[in-house]
């Protein structure tokens, strides 16, 4: 079987985000693997050890940080990397993306194709299901947990509105993962010196044989006019101290201040 | 005048109260306002479509479509989409609108809009608020195409009191299931508790609970108060709560009256799930915790010391 995963640079949601003028302050900010693209790496690498799977990575994006997500999938086990980088791409959206996403699948040609179920700088969990549409292949999201059943089915459960849905697959499918499919694993030394050595495919969008045109890029569908922050929440009282005195002050508090109970 | 076609949110035969909202805020921007309900044995269900602020109702109605398959689902939004002329299509937050939302808006050409909290018209011009990056920004987004498909995130709209529709049904063709992607079986999770969307109560626990024993402990104080009855992803991975009672970022979103956190230490990916919450209480027996610096209220303790005490206070002033 030959799985594609796709992996995104993302910025580490742990840190400090500030905005100014309409825009994120780029200052500061730190870039990882979108953390449910590292579920969809653990589950293609497990997909290889228990199944004899191909496994391909690919990432849209440019720069030093991109390479450092790829070469931390390498060191997860995977055994190609294919790198998009292509400047007309920075303000794409997922549409354009799945788009391009399409144009490698079809390359090469692949059994899965796996991806995370949203991307932890958008929080738009579409890239995968429009994918699958524009190939006009199969798709489940949310998924929990893949089971290979022959050459050309696997059975996914996904977590859907009304408890766990067990969906039979035809491949080629795509199906996008979310956290509680698996524990990533964390790379080790040795893993991560082997990556050092493996060689990425990187392409611009010519090399991919499109055009930012064809893949959608100069008639977005929507577009960012400006990031504002967050309401933030303050903090409120904290009671520390005998536990009966402040559970009985905060059951008071609740009651005639915040009028809840 | 724009037209909004809702997709109503229904779940063990219910329609969920988030319909009424998103039908509401389709009228309030001064739209025309449909109705597509999905699903099986719905006829029951057509008095209340209307009432709930529809004056059509798109009605897909089929033993096949009694459990969801993404295609089929995506397939009868489409249709009732190109019969009403929608402009803008609205899910209510749900798996199934997150599933099929993306089908529908590369089916139609349409952009695509995840967890909006707000539309705004400008004559022709429409433009989203969303939140991003686990809710630590918001982006207003202007929509270049002449459809939006989007999914309103819990919690954004309100329904308007005293709203009402016109009956006017019209029959969708049932659509071909989807024969790459067979639904086997569905293992479902309904447990008879009150569902954490409509629940007024939220009570969480997390891995500060331990086990069990310290999860049962909650529970009661749950019950006590007729309470909705979550979890961090800590004590579902633990497997001491269900997936569906999971509050945040990958499971509900949930904005209570009162939302009560129980040794959850307050991640960045629950907060995206609880932190519109009217009024939040945290019990953490460490005064650090990030979760006080979103708490109203907050007792540093110890929970197997401090829940019992609450249900006592709360029992006193309850009697
Ligand atoms: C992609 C992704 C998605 C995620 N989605 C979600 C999500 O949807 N929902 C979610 O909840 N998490 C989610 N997480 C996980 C999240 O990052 C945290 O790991 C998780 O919320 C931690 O759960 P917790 O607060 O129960 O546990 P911990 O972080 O371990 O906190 C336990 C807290 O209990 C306190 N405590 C311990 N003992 C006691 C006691 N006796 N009395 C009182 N307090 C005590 C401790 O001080 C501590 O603050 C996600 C993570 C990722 C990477
Ligand atoms: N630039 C990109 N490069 C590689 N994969 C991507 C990219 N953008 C999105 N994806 C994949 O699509 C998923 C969903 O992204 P999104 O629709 O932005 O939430 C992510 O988890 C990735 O697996």
């Amino acid at each position: 079987m030959k799985i594609l995963t796709t992996i995104k640079k993302v910025v580490d949601v742990e840190l400090t985000i500030n905005v100014e003028a309409g825009a994120i302050v780029e200052d500061g900010l730190q870039y990882v693997m979108n953390a449910w693209d590292e579920n969809a790496v653990e589950a293609t690498v497990q997909l290889k050890e228990n199944n004899n799977a191909e496994t391909t990575m690919v990432s849209i994006g440019g720069g030093e940080d991109n390479t450092k997500i790829i070469r931390r999938g390498f060191a997860m086990g995977i055994d190609n990397g294919i790198q998009i980088d292509d400047p007309t791409l920075t303000e794409a959206d997922s549409s354009v993306f799945a788009r391009v996403l399409q144009k490698v699948y079809e390359k090469e040609g692949y059994d899965l194709i796996i991806t995370g179920k949203q991307a932890q700088d958008t929080d738009n969990g579409q890239t995968g299901i429009m994918l699958a549409e524009y190939l006009a292949i199969p798709c489940v999201s949310n998924v929990i947990a893949i089971e290979v059943l022959d050459d050309q089915h696997i059975s996914v459960s996904r977590l859907g509105d009304n408890g766990t849905e067990i969906v039979a697959l035809e491949l080629p499918a795509v199906v996008t993962v979310t956290d509680s499919i698996n524990e990533p694993r964390l790379p080790g030394m040795r893993g991560l010196m082997m990556a050092k050595k493996k060689k990425i495919d990187v392409m611009d969008l010519s090399a991919l044989g499109t055009s930012f045109e064809e893949v959608g890029g100069t008639a977005l569908k929507s577009e960012i006019v400006e990031f504002m922050k967050s309401e933030t929440r303050e903090a409120g009282q904290k009671f520390e101290g005998d536990a009966a005195d402040i559970t009985a002050k905060v059951v008071d508090l609740l009651v005639n201040e915040a009028k809840v109970l | 005048m724009a037209k909004v076609l809702v997709i109503a949110d229904i779940k063990q035969g219910a329609l969920k109260g988030s319909t009424a909202e998103l039908l509401s805020k389709a009228k309030a921007i001064g739209a025309e306002a449909a109705v597509v309900a999905i699903g099986s044995n719905l006829e029951a269900l057509i008095p209340e479509l209307a009432n709930a602020g529809s004056d059509t109702q798109y009605i897909a109605d089929d033993p096949g479509l009694e459990l969801f398959s993404a295609g089929p689902y995506a397939s009868c939004v489409v249709d009732a989409a190109n019969q009403f002329g929608a402009d803008l299509i609205w899910f209510s937050f749900s798996e199934s609108g997150k599933a099929a939302s993306p089908r529908v808006a590369a089916q139609l050409g349409a952009a695509c809009a995840t967890e909006i909290t707000d539309v705004i018209l400008n004559g022709d011009q429409v433009e989203i608020i969303r939140p991003a990056i686990a809710n630590k920004v918001k982006q207003r987004v202007k929509i270049n195409a002449e459809r939006l498909v989007a999914v309103v995130r819990a919690g954004a709209f309100e329904a308007t009191e005293g709203i009402s529709g016109t009956e006017n049904v019209v029959r969708l063709a049932t659509p071909a299931a989807d024969v790459k992607a067979v639904i086997k079986e569905l293992i479902s999770d309904a447990t008879g508790e009150i569902d954490l969307a409509d629940a007024d109560i939220v009570i969480s626990v997390g891995r500060g609970a331990k086990d069990q024993t310290g999860v049962d402990l909650i529970r009661a104080l749950a019950d006590d108060l007729g309470a909705g009855f979550g979890s961090s992803r800590a004590m579902v991975d633990g497997g001491f709560m269900a997936h569906n009672k999971q509050v945040g970022q990958t499971g509900k979103i949930v904005a209570p009256t009162l939302y009560m956190a129980m040794g959850i230490s307050g991640a960045i990916q629950h907060l995206a799930g609880m932190n519109g919450s009217k009024v939040i209480l945290a019990v953490n027996k460490d005064p650090e915790a990030p979760i006080f610096n979103v708490a109203d209220y907050g007792i540093v303790g110890d929970l197997f010391e401090v829940v019992p005490l609450l249900r006592e206070e709360i029992k006193k002033i309850r009697s």
